[in-house]
């Protein structure tokens, strides 16, 4: 075999998945090569210039916490950051910004320049170098042969792309950048399952062209919260975004011109995700609402572009300039880019194990948007888990996989590989039943000794999160030891605010329970020898009090409800065998080839009547046995 | 898939035995053993069965069922045969030696239950329904048979969900312009759920009654009648052959179909009296008798004096469900009852004559439909509902109390979604698609 250069990883394509492969694989040692069709478009965000969100920024920080590079990019790039549900409990608190997109890219980009191991390489890949039945490397469009153990395939919505807007279709991996067929074709003839997903976005605006005036202000955070657990504050100059609405008459526009979008018009096959409708989708489905929001998006500080986050369409380009004009604020608007919608291939997630390797060829990992999920959070993490057991799996060392009560990533991946994808997959906090354990606060205390152990977090976030877990320890020993006490000074101010008597003796931390009783208050209590207290450690603290309880009554509920989970399947188990399934049932046990109940319990399509025969027959045998 | 053999009636002799098949070879092996190749299904054929060496085994009548409208959803085939012990016997051989295998417990409702005959609940239900003592009890059985139960708490596991999808929008999709949930619509809604859960939970108790039966004891000093009572109640009622298990030799029992109710009588007669007078092995031993009862009737001697020991059985009862039965009342002097007896409201009857009896019997069926619910309504007959119903109410008033508390939604929602878990447990269960399905279709969300 010969190859023009040899790698121990290669990771084809470079957006968020890709970028987070390549770099992790460098990082424990593995000599990458990342090959991407654009050198200049490393990191691209392909629409929505945004990271995070309600569980994508928890998705971002546990990135973080394992030691990938997600977090750090947007805390030097982003221009408004928010942090999502103050007012609501810490564990549904999560942080989104806007980001500056170029400086998005270049920042990515130099962040991978800048790391030992790594080979950026321009091409194109069309096909796997097999030697023998095992994968041995990739071939390039202009011939070039490059030579691998492992190889990630982080490729977005390039496999197959084809673009829609209005009647005009072409092929296309995202607007003006070719598609992928070869290599589709290469994972259609290895006998991989490939479906058919799509996406869209909205047309981009001049933003010298929009009349601001006409919308509602939308600031970010004074203190903006960052997403790494390395940055402790944000330099950048931050902007403001903006809110708008339609109007009625743009709803009757766009009905009466529904037959020119493929995605009514019927030219679209695949399926998109029910939580980024276009704006058709939106006017049909819910004719009845008045309005729809808009957000104007300024794309960065060096450019005028604007995304309108709202209306994503596939209409055709001349049709959208008319439809933003009839928006109040847009009379004058240009649209610089349309919007348009593009239909990709994917690849069946059930195919992949934990690791993300596909069991059908060893070494070959898949990451991203091919697995069937949408979002840059939801692509990174795959990313970031299939760079380190690509790495890990050419150095025969132990993969690294993620529970679902420990990560959002345990659950993303355990979702996607169990139950596969109908649609396309956006991780939401209803996902993980363990919602309570898994906040965005505590992050490094679930995942920081995983990057550690692997080599992938470093000796000065090792210490910073050594540093908080100590002032942690101190805080919760104080709450605990430290007893507010009749003949205190405050004892009767605190029990006049909580409107009850708090008794001869109160510890702190059951204080912290009752009803009105602030942080900032328990803050004011705790004796001076421990100040300063940063607030968030404090919070932290704070939270893993308030959820103690909760997370004990689901537990138990759990435990009073699936007390058979436990109960062991044997391997290569014939469910045939069990008199009373149907066929159906049969042959998602047989695909699935769950290990316990409980992982049977989970899969879908599992009836309760088949889920009884499935447990009287295992009782009957463990009875046996 | 294997075809599987059982004897569907009772062992022992009888007029009839029915032998049941399921599985792909029944009607091949019915079609063998009758010598019959044209079995007209669904119709009830006088076939003589033969045996492997041609001998003949009975004439019996035979009935084809083909899948899948069946017992089981498979071909079925049932025989109605005499019912002597060989012949059944040689009959089952017989099928054996064809192929079949004898069916484990329950294993024909398995197979209803996996091929979508029947639901859980159902399920629970036949067993029931076989275990089933008197007609009100089969009239349960049945009702849940007929999907009932699954339908009552249809609507309470809708409004739950329509609950939880208010809130998960609310905490999710925070930036999306959707209306915020009104609080006092969502604690109506929960009081609701809460309260119809609670009521069908309670529904048990008369519901367990109906299913294992009331426990009425009589007690009494010696010679009020007791004995005599207990065996006019049981003479006049249809006697009901079963094991009653905890019955001690210094008491009888018995069980009687009381208009559709079992009731499990015990007489505590059978009591030593010591030279004293006063029995306090008796009472110990009544003591425990009441104290395993539903219901005690405490008989008093209308032709006497009250006297001591009848004070003290009154006390003693105070606090039990109980009815005061003054006995003998064919006896002159005995209608007028003593004073301190008089509020207990007693009931006079006459063993001898039968006098007042049917007034006791309304009376002890009143006392246990007292909880409030009607015999026409649904009843949980089934522990293992009742305990789920109960579950299932606990959390919902955690979560009402979290809701008020104005605790944010991620709290709230812990009990509510184990709630949804307890409820599914009975109906089939909800995947957070479902929720996810619903809450897109609820509402325009996504940028």
């Amino acid at each position: 075999m010969s190859f023009d250069e040899t790698f121990d990883v290669i990771v084809i394509g470079a957006g968020h998945a890709g970028c987070e492969a390549a770099s992790a694989a460098a990082r424990l040692g593995a000599e990458t090569g990342l090959i991407t069709l654009n050198l200049d478009l490393v990191g691209q965000m392909s629409c929505n210039p945004a990271i995070g969100g309600i569980a994508k920024g928890h998705l971002v920080r546990e990135i973080d916490a394992l030691g990938g590079i997600m977090g750090r990019v947007i805390d030097r790039t982003g221009i408004q950051f928010r942090l999502l549900n103050r007012s609501r409990g810490p564990a549904v608190q999560s942080p989104r910004a806007q980001a500056d997109r170029m400086r998005y890219r270049a920042e990515m980009r130099r962040t991978l320049e800048a790391t030992s191991n790594l080979h950026l390489r321009q091409g194109k890949v069309v096909d796997f170098v097999l030697d023998h039945g095992t994968l041995a490397g990739v071939v390039l469009e202009d011939g070039r042969r490059f030579g691998a153990g492992a190889v990630v395939v982080a490729t977005g919505t390039f496999l197959n792309g084809l673009i829609h807007t209005g009647r005009r279709t072409y092929s296309g991996g995202r607007a003006g950048e070719p598609a992928s067929i070869e290599l589709s074709e290469t994972l259609k003839r290895l006998g991989f399952p490939v479906g058919r997903l799509k996406t869209g976005t909205p047309p981009r605006l001049d933003g010298r062209t929009v009349d601001w005036s006409a919308f509602e202000p939308q600031p970010g955070d004074e203190t903006p919260v960052p997403f790494s657990f390395s940055t402790d504050n944000i330099e950048q100059k931050q902007i403001q975004c903006y809110i708008g609405y339609t109007t009625p008459e743009v709803h009757d526009a766009i009905r009466e011109n529904i037959a020119e979008s493929p995605l009514y018009s019927g030219k679209i096959k695949g399926i998109g995700p029910r939580y980024c409708p276009s704006i058709e989708d939106k006017v049909v489905k819910f004719s009845d609402k008045s309005r729809h929001q808009l957000f104007l998006e300024p794309e960065g500080h060096d450019t005028n572009e604007v995304y309108l986050n709202g209306f994503s369409t596939s209409l055709p380009a001349e049709m959208q300039q008319d439809l933003v004009r009839m928006i109040p604020g847009l009379e004058e608007a240009r649209v610089i880019r349309p919007g348009y919608a593009i239909e990709y291939d994917f690849v069946d997630p059930r195919e992949l194990g934990p690791d993300l390797q596909t069991s059908r060829l060893p070494g070959l990992f898949h990451a991203g948007q091919i697995n069937g999920t949408t979002g840059y959070e939801e692509a990174a993490c795959q990313g970031l888990l299939a760079g380190i057991n690509a790495a890990l799996y050419t150095q025969k060392r132990e993969s690294l996989r993620l529970r679902r009560d420990e990560s959002y990533i345990g659950v993303l991946v355990e979702d996607l590989i169990k139950q596969g994808v109908d649609e396309p997959y956006r991780i939401f906090t209803s996902r993980a039943e363990y919602r309570l354990a898994l906040r965005y606060d505590n992050a490094d205390d679930r995942l920081e000794r995983y990057g550690r152990g692997l080599g992938l977090v470093g000796d000065s976030d090792w210490d910073r999160f050594n540093a908080r877990q100590s002032r942690l320890a101190k805080i919760r020993v104080a709450l605990e030891t430290v007893r507010l006490r009749r003949t205190d000074a405050q004892h009767a101010a605190v029990s006049a605010l909580i409107g009850n008597d708090l008794g001869d003796s109160i510890s702190l931390e059951q204080l912290s329970k009752r009803p009105k009783v602030t942080a900032a208050l328990i803050m004011s209590l705790l004796p001076a020898e421990l100040k300063p207290i940063a607030e968030a450690d404090l919070n932290s603290v704070l939270a893993d009090s308030l959820y103690a309880g909760y997370l004990d009554t689901q537990k138990a509920a759990i435990a009073k409800l699936y007390q058979h989970d436990t109960l062991k399947i044997p391997r290569h188990m014939t469910f045939r065998n069990i008199a009373g399934l149907s066929n159906e049932i049969v042959e998602r046990l047989d695909r699935a080839q769950p290990l316990t109940f409980g992982e049977a319990r989970r899969l879908p399509g599992l009836t309760p009547g088949a889920l009884s025969t499935l447990l009287a027959f295992l009782s009957a045998q463990q009875k046996t046995a | 898939m294997s075809t599987i053999v059982a004897l569907s009636t009772p062992r022992g002799r009888g007029a009839l035995a029915v032998i049941r098949l399921s599985g792909p070879d029944a009607i091949a092996i019915a079609r063998q053993m009758s010598g019959v190749d044209e079995l007209e299904p669904r119709h009830a054929t006088l076939v003589t069965l033969r045996g492997p060496n041609g001998d003949e085994l009975d004439q019996v009548l035979l009935t084809c069922f083909n899948a899948p409208h069946s017992l089981t959803g498979e071909d079925v085939v049932e025989i109605s045969c005499h019912g002597s012990p060989a012949i059944v016997r040689s009959i089952i051989d017989t099928t054996l030696e064809l192929g079949a295998v004898l069916a484990g417990p329950g294993q024909f409702t398995l197979r209803a239950l996996s091929n979508g005959k029947i639901n859980l609940a159902q399920a629970e239900a036949i067993r029931d329904l076989i275990a089933a003592q008197t007609e009100a009890a089969v009239k349960q059985a049945s009702r849940q048979l007929n999907g009932e139960l699954s339908n009552a708490l249809g609507p309470f596991k809708e409004k739950l969900l329509d609950v939880i999808v208010l809130l998960e929008s609310a905490l999710e999709f925070v930036e999306e312009d959707i209306p915020a949930p009104r609080a006092n619509e969502i604690d109506n809604d929960l009081a609701v759920v809460s309260e119809g859960v609670e009521k069908l939970a309670r529904s048990y108790s008369a519901g367990r009654l109906l299913q294992e039966g009331v426990r009425v004891t009589i007690t009494g000093r010696p010679n009020v009648g007791k004995s005599s009572l207990f065996n006019v109640l049981i003479e006049r009622e249809r006697a009901i052959v079963t094991d009653i298990p905890g019955t001690t030799r210094d008491t009888l029992t018995e069980a009687i179909d009381l208009d559709g109710i079992p009731v499990i009588l015990t007489d505590t007669a059978g009591l030593r009296e010591t030279t004293d007078g006063i029995e306090t092995l008796g009472i110990e031993r009544t003591r425990r008798a009441m104290s395993d009862s539903d219901l005690v009737l405490v008989v008093l001697d209308g032709s006497e004096e009250v006297g001591p020991s009848d004070r003290e059985l009154i006390d003693q009862t105070e606090n039990i469900r109980r009815l005061v039965v003054i006995n003998k009342s064919d006896l002159p002097g005995s209608n007028v009852p003593a004073s301190c007896v008089e509020e207990l409201r007693p009931i006079n009857v006459s063993a001898r004559t039968g006098e007042g009896l049917s007034t006791l019997r309304a009376a002890i069926l009143a006392s246990v439909s007292s909880n409030g619910v009607d015999e026409g309504g649904l009843l949980i007959t089934n522990a293992r509902h009742y305990d789920l119903l109960c579950s299932t109410q606990r959390e919902l008033e955690v979560a009402r109390a979290a809701f008020r508390e104005r605790h944010s939604e991620e709290l709230v929602l812990v009990p509510l979604h184990n709630a949804l878990k307890f409820l599914g447990q009975i109906t089939g269960e909800t995947t957070t698609e479902d929720i996810l399905s619903e809450i897109f279709a609820t509402f325009c969300i996504g940028k």
